[in-house]
């Protein structure tokens, strides 16, 4: 029996496991209901005191075929992404990326403008910027 | 073409090995790929959003293939973050690469978030048909 499988290396495999184990769950989405597989484009929300962000990371998306709709305070995202279809006879290994329709809502505050929605997309990304109601910023008020 | 499966390996565990300068650079996403193989040689592409041509970093060292990128969004001042599915903005994966493909004439295209690479086959890897003479 070669030495070789028992030397230090051992507590590097179990190293290297726990890693694999451990990075299995670092990509996960914070939504429990949303899988990786139903949640293309992945997407992160924040806020400033003006406006509500939104990026969506969709990449390979033609803008021309997605839409992007605001009704009653939801903001929907929805297109199709397709597969380019490879022309000469072959095999393929592996199909991770998403493909086919996608659809995601995301319900804005209040306050949020839905006539001042700002989007573009750069790099596969869709930035969403919407801006809020004056009347609802922060002021500060005076006390006689 | 011939009868071996598994001409480009993936090697799940390169991107977290211990003494690897990736694990030293912090967590990173991987990407995900479609692989494609005819007889010219393999296409790859991968979902990298945000990523533009000046942090993509692709590299093969040792019969390895690297994919490395950071994504950059234009973020806007005072932004509380509320909900983040992607947290980490760098991407990497690795596969080994069979010593089949040539690896000088790797022609790689970045556009919208997608990259392609295309791998061809060494002129003498590449499958050929053999004549037979009757008699």
């Amino acid at each position: 029996m070669s030495d070789l499988l028992f030397n230090n290396s051992l507590s590097e495999e179990l190293d290297r496991f726990q890693r694999q184990i451990s990075s299995l769950f670092t990509g996960q989405p914070s939504s429990i209901r949303a899988s990786r597989l139903s949640s293309f484009p992945q997407i992160n929300l924040g806020s400033t005191d003006e406006s509500v962000e939104i990026v969506a990371f969709g990449p390979g998306i033609d803008p021309a075929k997605l839409e992007l709709t605001v009704d009653k305070g939801l903001l929907t995202i929805s297109g199709e992404r397709t597969r380019v279809e490879p022309q000469s006879e072959g095999r393929s290994y592996t199909q991770e990326r998403f493909v086919g329709a996608f659809r995601r809502a995301i319900k804005l505050p209040r306050d949020a403008d839905s006539d001042n929605v700002k989007a573009r997309y750069a790099n596969g990304c869709l930035a969403i910027s919407i801006g809020k109601r004056e009347t609802s910023r922060p002021r500060i008020i005076a006390i006689q | 073409m011939n009868t071996q499966t598994q001409l480009a390996e993936r090697n799940a565990g390169t991107v977290t090995r211990s003494g690897d300068t990736q694990a030293q650079k912090g967590p990173a996403i991987v990407p995900a790929v479609d692989i494609y193989e005819d007889v010219h040689g393999i296409t790859l592409w991968a979902d990298l959003p945000g990523v533009s041509r000046d942090r993509l970093n692709v590299h093969v060292q040792d019969g390895n293939l690297f994919i490395e990128g950071e994504a950059s969004i234009d973020t806007a001042e005072g932004l509380r973050l509320h909900h983040a599915e992607i947290r980490e903005p760098r991407y990497a994966r690795a596969f080994s690469l069979s010593a089949d493909f040539d690896i000088s004439k790797i022609d790689a295209n970045l556009s919208d978030g997608v990259l392609k690479l295309s791998i061809p086959r060494r002129e003498e890897a590449r499958p050929r048909r053999i004549e037979v003479s009757v008699g």
